[in-house]
């Protein structure tokens, strides 16, 4: 019975060893279109705070990435709302 | 005599009794003979076929030899008609591929690989504009002029990120107006983000205070080509500091319910000169002039609306910047601003004063200035009866209004007969008209009042043709102050028309 509960567990921590790869993976996608999601929702209002909204096609995506900190450190908005701005800008683009 | 008699038969018996014998003796010779032969055949035929046999073990070797290859040739045939097949399929696809270009999220990944970490941007913006003023009448003790002129503005900001967590950015700003080209150095600092909600910020920045300096300044981002009088020529406070700033933000309640922070401190604050009215000077000669203290400034805003209630976006900030000038004296200032998006609609206005302690016995020089402004796009006007065409140009238009003024009690001659704004940091002085700035004398009047009517047509997000109609309106009263610092009363004021025209790009 020790034995079987042993196998069990073992069979267990290797197959959770195996899979967070894949699990990892399937929850960053999600976690990226969630953000994307958001910010689809936060662009046309944070971004005319100031401005006019621009779209993601205007600049490439490492552009992107510069000009987000830019804006963070301009406008004082949310790290976790410029992160899926960010998301959104560049998704745009993919 | 009987044997002799026998004899005979006896023999002839003898020869018919041995005949038989003799004669099968002579055939067994005979049949030896054929026996050798018929083996000696048979051995050669044992031979034969022993050799028959190997040949045919050969031979079905070789058989088997040859239908192994053949299967073999068969197998690879088929893997060969295989591949072919996943070749074609993939010449194919490779086609479709090339045909359709790369994606853009592999191009994404080709760029990045190849760029490196350290990425660097430049953005920026570029406008060029004319200017009419029609003055009409001069102020105190100048000449009025009327002024037709272009003017070109280039501003390219340089952006550095090194990592995630730093970066820098630098502002240039190359114009060329009435009375030549300028350059200067608007911005260049440092952010550091070591934690979400903390930004720090260090070098030469746009001074935090309210919304104007730091984000509605530049020139495609200002929904009006000059600036509102509490920013323009006659700032109420400085319009950069050069030091350290701390900042950030956090959500306090639902999406869209924000709140942020910036305090820092700095070189402090600097004048044109030291004598009563004189505007604030741009950063670099404050770095260098009349500055024996240091400055601290604070800036709370707070956005009440969630995002989910679909009742727009409200900003209410409130500022200070507070410093010692020239040996000691005190310069303090505090400012409301707000800001309300809805839609199509956007207003926006501040509210500022700051009080500066003067030297020699000298009154204190006390200024406050403020703005409000609104605009609407028409990108839902359909007007009926009108071609699509002409409601598509039409609902490209956003007209705009706004009203600012200045109080303070005293204005310098330093001011009004300045040299342009061109290399004083966007700051313009002197009453010839500059990027931005329509040159009326009457912006110098120690209570100077004007509304702006706009019309914009945004061609682009950040590439507009922007139209301005400046109505000057000062009150009449209070001091103007001398080179030597004299001050006499300033009378009547003149009322003058000014026409801007720009069309700007951010890029």
């Amino acid at each position: 019975m020790r034995k079987i509960a042993w196998l069990l567990s073992v069979l267990v921590i290797g197959i959770g060893g195996l899979c967070p790869g894949a699990v990892n993976a399937q929850q960053q996608e999600s976690q990226r279109r969630q953000l994307f999601k958001e910010g689809a929702r936060l662009w046309p209002v944070y971004c005319a705070q100031c401005h006019n909204a621009r779209p993601g096609s205007e600049f490439a995506p490492y552009q992107w990435n510069v000009i987000i900190m830019h804006m963070r450190g301009l406008s004082n908005m949310p790290a976790e709302n410029a992160q899926a701005i960010l998301e959104y800008l560049k998704g745009g683009r993919e | 005599m009987w044997g002799s008699r026998y004899f005979g038969p006896a023999i002839l018996f003898m020869g018919v009794l041995l005949a038989p014998a003799f004669r099968a003796w002579g055939l067994e010779g005979a049949g030896r003979e054929n026996l050798s032969e018929i083996r000696r055949e048979i051995r050669e035929l044992e031979a034969d076929r022993s050799r028959d046999l190997q040949l045919m073990e050969k031979l079905e070797k070789r058989v088997d030899q040859l239908e192994s290859q053949n299967s073999q040739l068969k197998a690879a045939n088929a893997q060969i008609k295989s591949n072919a097949s996943q070749a074609a399929q993939q010449v194919k696809s490779l086609q479709a591929q090339v045909e359709a270009g790369p994606s853009p999220k592999t191009m994404a990944s080709a760029v990045s690989g190849y760029l490196g970490s350290h990425t660097f941007t430049l953005t920026g913006s570029a406008g060029v504009g004319f200017v009419y003023d029609q003055q009409s009448s001069a102020y105190t003790g100048f000449p009025n002029q009327t002024q037709n002129a272009f003017f070109l503005d280039w501003e390219p900001m340089v952006l550095y990120r090194p990592n995630d967590w730093m970066m820098f950015e630098g502002v240039l700003s190359g114009t060329f107006g009435q009375t030549g080209t300028g350059v200067d150095l608007s911005t260049a600092l440092f952010y550091l983000f070591p934690y979400d909600k903390l930004t720090i910020g260090a070098g030469l920045f746009d001074q935090p205070f309210g919304d104007w300096y730091e984000t509605q300044s530049p020139m495609w981002v200002n929904r009006f080509i000059t600036a509102p009088l509490p920013f323009g020529v006659a700032p109420v406070v400085p319009p950069a500091e050069m030091g350290v700033e701390a900042r950030g933000g956090l959500q306090w309640g639902e999406v869209g319910q924000d709140f942020d922070y910036t305090v820092w401190g700095g070189q402090g604050p600097g004048y044109t000169s030291n004598v009563l009215g004189a505007a604030v000077t741009s950063p670099i000669a404050a770095a260098n002039k009349q500055t024996n203290g240091k400055s601290m400034g604070a800036r709370l805003r707070i956005y009440p609306l969630p995002l989910d209630a679909n009742v727009g976006r409200l900003e209410l900030g409130a500022s200070t910047y507070d410093g010692k000038w020239l040996s000691g004296n005190w310069m303090t200032s505090w400012g409301l601003d707000f800001a309300y998006l809805y839609g199509n609609l956007q207003a926006r206005g501040e509210f500022l004063r700051s009080y500066r302690q003067m030297p020699n016995g000298q009154p204190q020089d006390n200024r406050e200035g403020w703005y409000v402004q609104f605009g609407y796009f028409l990108t839902d006007l359909k007007v009926p009866g009108l071609d699509d065409q002409v409601n598509k140009y039409l609902s490209k238009f956003e007209p705009l209004v706004r009203y600012s003024g200045v109080n303070q009690h005293f204005v310098s001659s330093d001011d009004v007969q300045g040299a342009t704004g061109i290399g004083l940091g966007g700051v313009q002085v002197g009453f010839i008209p500059d990027f931005g700035l329509n040159g009326s004398p009457s912006l110098y009047a120690p209570h100077a009042r004007e509304v702006a009517l706009g019309l914009d047509y945004w061609i682009a997000p950040s590439i507009v043709w922007q139209n301005e109609f400046d109505i000057e309106l000062p009150h009449a009263g209070g001091m103007f102050v001398n080179s030597n610092g004299v001050a006499t009363g300033v009378g009547a004021t003149p009322n003058d028309r000014a026409f801007l025209s720009q069309f700007t790009i951010g890029f």
